[in-house]
Parts: C-alpha cells; sequence; structure tokens
C-alpha cells in the first residue's frame, strides 16, 4: 500500500476489505477436533469390544485419555513456543481466547460428569455426549463454520437418542457421535485451513 | 462538515487499525503480509499511531527472534469510531 490521497468512498473499502480478511482467515487448523475425535472413537469401540467380550478390566481403555491429555498439552506448548513460521502464531483472534473459555468450561464439566457417574448411571453417556455437542455446535458458532454446528446439533439428537439405548449401545453412540461432530467436520476444517 | 483525522485518513495507517479493530493482537509480520507494505514503511506508520496513543508497540524475544506485537488501544478504538462516523457525512447523499 503506498501512502497517496485517498477519498472517503475509498477509505470505506479500506475499511471493509480489511475487517473481511480478518474475519476470513481461519485460525483453527482443526487438529484438536480430528485428534480427539479419532482418539475417543477408537477407544470407545476398544470398550464396546470389551464389553461384549466381558473383559474385567475393559474400562483401563479409558487411560488411554489422560495420555491424549498429556500429548494435546505438549503439542499446544510447541504450538505456541517453537520458532517455526509455519506454525508460529502470528495473530491473536477473539475467536480463539472464546474457544479457549468453551473448552475450559467443556473440561470441567466432563470431569464432573465423569466423577459423579455413581449418581448418573445410565444418563452418563448420554449427558457426556451432550456436552460434545455443545463444544462442537459452539465452535462452529464461534469459527463461522457450518459442518461444526450441523455436527453439534446431530450430536443433540444422539444424545436423546442415547437416553433411551442400553448402556452397550450407548457406548456405539458415543463413536457415532465422535464421527459426524470431530472426525468429519475436524477434517473438513483442516482443508479449508490448508488451501487458504 | 467535520475534518477527517489525518492520523487515519491514510490508506496504510487505516489499513492498520482496520486491521487491528477485529483481532487481539497482531505480529508485525502478519500486518506486513495483510497490508502488503514494505516492512519500511510500516514501522514508520506504527511509530505514527504509537505516538498518538493509538495503539500499542510490544517488542519481545521468542526463542532470540525479535518480535513485534501491536495492539489497539482504547483511544484508538475511539477515534476509529470517531473516523467511520465522521466519513460517513461526506458519503450520505447530499439532501
Amino acid at each position: 500500500m503506498e501512502e497517496q490521497n485517498i477519498n472517503p468512498e475509498q477509505s470505506m473499502q479500506i475499511i471493509q476489505s480489511m475487517i473481511n480478511r480478518a474475519q476470513n482467515n481461519v485460525s483453527d487448523n482443526g487438529f484438536y477436533f480430528i485428534f480427539w475425535g479419532w482418539l475417543v472413537f477408537a477407544t470407545s469401540l476398544m470398550f464396546y469390544f470389551t464389553l461384549k467380550m466381558d473383559m474385567q478390566y475393559g474400562w483401563l481403555v479409558w487411560s488411554l485419555m489422560p495420555l491424549g491429555g498429556i500429548y494435546t498439552g505438549i503439542y499446544s506448548y510447541y504450538q505456541h513456543r517453537k520458532y517455526n513460521p509455519d506454525v508460529q502464531k502470528k495473530v491473536k483472534t477473539y475467536a480463539e481466547i472464546y474457544l479457549g473459555y468453551l473448552w475450559i468450561a467443556f473440561g470441567i464439566s466432563i470431569f464432573t460428569i465423569l466423577f459423579m457417574m455413581g449418581k448418573l448411571g445410565e444418563a452418563t453417556y448420554p449427558l457426556v455426549i451432550n456436552l460434545y455437542a455443545i463444544g462442537t455446535f459452539v465452535s462452529g458458532g464461534i469459527l463461522r463454520f457450518k459442518p461444526l454446528i450441523i455436527g453439534g446439533a446431530c450430536s443433540f439428537a444422539i444424545a436423546i437418542f442415547s437416553f433411551f439405548t442400553p448402556f452397550e449401545n450407548q457406548v456405539l453412540l458415543i463413536a457415532l457421535s465422535l464421527l459426524v461432530s470431530y472426525i468429519i467436520p475436524g477434517h473438513l476444517l483442516r482443508n479449508k485451513f490448508k488451501s487458504q | 462538515m467535520k475534518e477527517l483525522d489525518p492520523l487515519l485518513h491514510s490508506q496504510l495507517r487505516l489499513g492498520i487499525i482496520s486491521l487491528l479493530i477485529s483481532v487481539k493482537e497482531a505480529e508485525f509480520t502478519h500486518l506486513k503480509d495483510e497490508t502488503n507494505s514494505t516492512a519500511g514503511n510500516l514501522s514508520i506508520q506504527l511509530q505514527k499511531l504509537k505516538e498518538a496513543g493509538y495503539i500499542e508497540i510490544e517488542k519481545t524475544f521468542k526463542d532470540n527472534y525479535p518480535q513485534t506485537t501491536c495492539k489497539i488501544t482504547k483511544l484508538g478504538i475511539k477515534a476509529f469510531e470517531n473516523y467511520v462516523k465522521d466519513i460517513q457525512q461526506y458519503i450520505k447523499p447530499k439532501k
């Protein structure tokens, strides 16, 4: 941009184009959606398998969750620290800040639900699915990315349906919920991020 | 008609402020890419905006690489809002 005299119409154009640029950039590469989507998807299928086989310590597969937590922690640390022009954050958007609060709330809620499993009984997994729905539905709104919103909406429906489903099959519904609201939209988000 | 804020009535400075108004903070290189400006010119314009108190500039080192982060101030947001309001007088069809 050269320094020159501008008229009011040009001023408005500059303002519009700059604000549009900031809004159209997808700041999320979909990593967390894809990573957690596949991890929980695979874990819930494994868990379903151990239930079917009547394995005594089947629930131990869920210990993959804290491992996943450690891995994403390390990933986000390097994402912010390492000098690498490709991953280095050049701009901090409000969307990222809102997303941060959303996922902290998500983490606290999922911890509470799982901790209260004894009281919640068979309502536990439906509530977890409902929480998955909130996570992607709101993320989709913040990022203005329709596939996440649609995926979240599907999980809301799956959550209701799962209340009327026996425990074993609820585990399969968790896998379905992750497929439609995390894995598929996550990969679509990554494609959009890469193509810009 | 009100005089337009001369600090904002410039292509590059207006571009910078419009970019910063929609994000929390942005690095020098990001501003450079988005506004298609040269590093030298961008530095000068950023300095002018800083002297007016419209933006804050923070210089840090990140793993031994210098890093300049820019952020709009409350005064800058106010100035931008006033500028947009003023400019509407010029654009509105005359009755």
